[in-house]
């Protein structure tokens, strides 16, 4: 890690005492008692989804309902899907708010304040009503059933403009002025000054981004229709989830499988970026 | 790795994998047949077969099916309709047609459908003020579904099921009685759309109703619904109130003695509860001298839309899936719902089958809900309130006379209009 | 400190570079803002039904006066508010204080990082799945309490427990998301200002209060508006695990809307319910940055 080559340490409150890690495993096991749960009911072979908790002993444990997935045809065309359309997504949001968040932030022209609150607002009208206008504006561009429909709807993104606007706001503007001073343009002081410094940001951003549309479920599944176009969480929905018998190993099974490839993003993305910020900095 | 470096690594990758899939969608087909855009619920491999029998038997046809899902279907369908958009064949559940009807969004197959009045079942479920707009497919109804090795336990006769109202609480009252976190009855609650599925085969049973004749009345405040009503709260205490999966799950687990449900068990039981011992019964009358064996009658409808694109093929579609033969074929595999088709009884498949036989008589009995444009109001109306009661806040009485009050002004409303 | 530059420097012709950062913003509202916004707007005075959507009538403020008399609209909405403030302090300075914990450098430190993250990587529909469970009467949690010798509560079963029980699955699900964006805001704090404060001999409380807190103070707006904004919307985990019930416990304000389109089509009805909301929203979002003090470049 760059931080430790350099010798300079980021800590917000002076060392962390010795006693944290370990009053943090009792909290941390909290947290991982669900996905335990998950994972060991995709290895059980008939259940329902409310194991009995006192027959935990009498558990058998079996691949059955991953050998399930693997075997239903569609499942790779699947999961292609989800990551072609979440890293285009995320590569919009990450631009585009990089972009749009640095403007708000530091450029005067009228009606900035107008422009940040409409970025804002946009995010408080909730989705369900907004779903069928949506279609209709996708169905009269003709983009229903395409990647478009998956991908530049969810492009550009407000909470990502907003994230990085209040990153911007606590920067000080030094380096950027040292530029100006250089006589470098605008658009130059952004790609190469700036953006490097919102490194922080944009891997919260990506984060986020990835993460919505791996997820995403809803609109997938309206603005799509052909089989070659769904998405993991709208085809486990479909093989895993009928009208009164949730396959509940299928579907943990399911989930669990796709919560890897994220799993390895945050990794990636809080390791390489998210420390990177340090060094960074010390360029200037 | 830069930040710019990584930005355009992951537009390279987008890109090319974009490039390589290129922008699938629908497009004309390409051997001149009539294309028919068909969205369904059921799992594709269990539609399939019939539909490449249908293209089999006509060759000038291209049926392009495509799966719903539950929990989203209903959306997709509402957005389709709203853009103009919709499917030429579409399914849909019995409890959401009265609103598409209503709407004015669905084909009005009155004149075609004439000619198959004697082959299915349910017509009920698929008409509106005297116009038929869809043609009853699949069906499936609620029976009593009860444990024989807890029935045993509990020294209860377990070569038939309860045969009246008070065999029934008595065999819950025993079963309970067993402790060790076995439930009497399994009652629902905590959800929509399917305690009153529950309740009401008991008020029917009674002799209750819900609206008057001609729809304009709430006819729900009567001493048969009470009655209905105080017996389904009556065996709610002897067992546990949750909602239907987990009853569904606890049932398969060995720890409830009965409970109202329906086929899925059957399609569920052999996977998740190999070993388990179960009957299925009719519901039973209030007594043997008295009322009768009442169920709810829920199905899946084959529709078309006013503005769908190919009503034609549609239609041609609609009538082959709705044959005895290709309905039996969906409903041998999916095990969950019986076909509406006339005759399907006599299938060796029902026949060897005493579980899916029993379902099979219980259709026979079974009530469909009135398809009035406020319908799902109303049944909200019945289930908020039974829930009170369920949950002790009102009685039996009070619960029916307020799901009245609150379906007549509904009634009454949709009159107005 | 959060006075911007531009505030000092610049005279009011606008810059072609301005236009083309804000470009991406001003594109995607006109494809996808500016008609999905207003048509669900100007529906919201429309007695419309997606079904029949050339028999849409005009009703003025109706439908707004109907939510307003509608005791379903203000138990939904009470149940909501109840819900937001019920977790977002909770969220909130758990994600702080795990944020300021991981912050620093020590052994296993990405894994606990990656471990209080982890609720968040998986689906809110699979996460309420799980949890609903977790919640069953034969579960772990119920398991858990007769093992201490206490009588299981019934959880989402009970009007009284059914909203909590919600939210503390909320709480589980939601810091670890937050934690991370405190992660990064913290980042963007100039070490150079904590190695200032040492050379002074700040003490370990003097650098919270006096640098990191007043810096993460953008950070700290962005997660309670985002956090708000999400939490008046709650509706997967209602969807999933009660459908409202029992006996409207549960029933939130966009739950209920959603009812009110796709159940009943009455999709002008739902979409004066969402503006009703959104301008609450956007009251408690204003709120929050007069609270905090926090406003951007003025024009």
């Amino acid at each position: 890690m760059s931080a430790h080559a350099t010798g300079r340490r980021h800590d917000a409150i002076g060392g962390v005492p010795g006693f944290v890690p370990w009053l943090l495993i009792p909290a941390l096991a909290t947290m991982l008692v669900p996905f335990a749960w998950m994972v060991f009911l995709s290895l059980q072979p008939g259940a329902g989804g409310q194991l009995d908790a006192t027959r935990l002993a009498d558990a058998k444990f079996d691949l059955v309902h991953y050998k399930e997935l693997l075997a239903a045809g569609a499942f790779p065309r699947y999961l292609l899907n989800s990551i072609v359309v979440a890293l285009a997504v995320v590569f919009g949001n990450v631009l585009t708010g990089a972009m749009v968040g640095y403007a708000l932030a530091r450029k005067r022209f009228p009606g900035n304040r107008a422009l940040t609150w409409g970025v804002i607002a946009t995010l408080m009208v909730p989705k369900q009503v907004l779903m069928i206008p949506l279609y209709l504006v996708l169905a009269k561009l003709g983009w229903l059933d395409t990647y478009a429909a998956l991908i530049l709807p969810f492009f550009v993104d407000a909470f990502s403009i907003f994230l990085v606007r209040q990153y911007v706001l606590a920067l000080p503007a030094e380096l950027e002025d040292a530029a100006r001073v250089d006589g470098a343009s605008e658009l130059r002081i952004f790609a190469t000054i700036v953006l490097p410094l919102l490194r922080p940001a944009l891997a919260v951003v990506a984060i986020n981004g990835f993460l919505l549309n791996w997820n995403s479920f809803l609109f997938p599944l309206i603005f799509t229709n052909s089989d070659a176009l769904r998405t993991l969480p709208v085809g486990l929905a479909l093989f895993a989830q009928g009208e009164h018998a949730t396959d509940w190993g299928l579907l943990m099974a399911g989930s669990t499988v796709s919560v890897l490839p994220m799993l390895a993003a945050f990794l990636l993305f809080q390791r390489q970026i998210l420390e990177g910020m340090t060094a960074g900095a010390e360029k200037g | 790795m830069p930040v710019r470096r990584l930005l355009w690594f992951v537009a390279a990758v987008a890109l090319a994998a974009l490039a390589a899939f290129g922008c699938s969608g629908g497009s004309p087909d390409k051997a001149g047949r009539s294309v028919v855009i068909f969205w369904q619920f059921f799992p594709t491999e269990q539609v399939k077969p019939v539909l490449d029998e249908f293209m089999k038997q006509n060759p000038d046809v291209e049926v392009r099916m495509e799966q719903l899902t539950w929990q989203s279907g209903l959306e997709k369908i509402t957005a389709a309709v709203a853009a103009n958009n919709a499917p030429d064949l579409c399914e849909l559940g019995s409890t959401w047609f009265p609103g598409f009807a209503h709407g004015g969004a669905l084909a009005d197959w009155s004149d075609s459908a004439a000619a198959l009045e004697t082959s299915l079942t349910g017509w009920d479920m698929a008409r509106v003020n005297g116009k038929t707009y869809g043609l009853p497919w699949l069906v499936g109804t609620r029976a009593l579904f009860w444990n024989k090795e807890l029935f045993a336990r509990a020294g209860i006769d377990t070569t038939r099921g309860p045969a009246t109202w008070a065999e029934l609480t008595d065999a819950a009252r025993r079963v309970n009685a067993l402790g060790d976190g076995v439930a009497g009855w399994g009652a629902n609650a905590g959800e929509r759309y399917v305690l009153f599925k529950k309740v009401m085969p008991f008020a029917w049973g009674a002799g209750g109703s819900l609206l008057s004749a001609d729809g304009t009345a709430s006819a729900f405040d009567s001493p048969a619904n009470v009655e209905g009503v105080t017996q389904y709260l009556a065996l709610a205490k002897l067992g546990r109130v949750d909602r239907q999966e987990q009853i569904d799950d606890a049932f398969l687990a060995g720890k409830v003695g009965a409970t109202v449900a329906g086929s899925w068990i059957l399609r569920k039981a052999p996977k998740q509860a190999p070993g388990l011992r179960f009957g299925v019964s009719l519901i039973p009358p209030p007594a043997l001298d008295r009322g009768t064996s009442a169920s709810f009658l829920g199905g899946e409808l084959l529709v078309s839309f006013a503005r769908s694109k190919n009503q034609a093929g549609a239609w041609r579609l609609a009538r082959f899936l709705v044959s005895r033969d290709a309905a039996l074929a969906v409903a041998r595999v999916n095990q969950a719902v019986q076909p509406a088709a006339v005759g399907a009884i006599d299938d060796p498949f029902y026949a060897n089958d005493p579980n899916q036989s029993a379902l099979l008589e219980q259709l026979a009995t079974a009530v469909p809900t009135p398809n009035h444009p406020k319908w799902l109001d109303m049944e909200a109306a019945i289930e908020d309130e039974v829930e009170k009661a369920l949950y002790g806040k009102v009685t039996a009485a009070q619960a029916v006379s307020a799901a009245s009050a609150k379906i007549d002004a509904l009634a009454k409303a949709a009159q107005g209009k | 400190m959060s006075a911007p530059a531009a505030v000092r420097r610049k005279p009011r012709k606008v810059e072609a570079s301005t236009w083309i950062l804000l470009a991406p913003w001003i594109i995607a509202l006109l494809f996808f803002g500016v008609y999905p916004f207003g048509f669900s707007f100007v529906l919201s005075f429309f007695d419309y039904s997606p079904l029949s959507p050339d028999s849409a009538r005009f009703l003025g403020f109706d439908n707004y006066a109907e939510a307003l008399r509608d005791p379903l609209f203000w138990k939904a909405l009470g149940n909501t508010l109840l819900f937001v403030f019920g977790t977002i302090p909770f969220t909130t300075g758990l994600a702080l204080l795990l944020a300021l914990a991981l912050d620093g450098a020590f052994r296993g430190r990405d894994l606990y990082r990656a471990g209080f993250f982890l609720p968040t990587v998986v689906s809110v529909v699979v996460i309420s799945l799980v949890w609903k469970g977790l919640y069953s009467p034969e579960g772990p949690l119920s398991w858990l309490v007769r093992a201490f010798g206490g009588t299981p509560p019934s959880w989402l079963l009970d009007e009284r427990t059914a909203l909590p029980s919600i939210m503390a699955m909320d709480v589980w699900a939601a810091s670890g998301y937050y934690m991370i964006i405190f992660l990064a805001g913290l980042k963007g704090i100039p070490v150079d200002l904590y190695e200032a404060a040492a050379l002074e001999g700040a003490s370990r409380r003097d650098r919270l209060w006096h640098i990191t807190l007043p810096l993460l103070a953008p950070t700290f707006l962005f997660v309670l508006v985002v956090n708000s904004i999400r939490s008046l919307q709650i509706f997967t985990e209602v969807f999933v695990m009660t459908r409202g019930g029992p006996l409207q416990s549960t029933l939130t304000s966009v739950f209920y809307l959603y009812e009110q389109a796709f159940y009943k089509f009455r999709l002008g009805y739902a979409s004066s319910i969402a503006y009703l909301l959104f301008a609450l929203t956007l009251v408690l979002a204003w709120l929050q940055v007069k609270w905090l003090k926090l406003e951007g470049p003025k024009s």
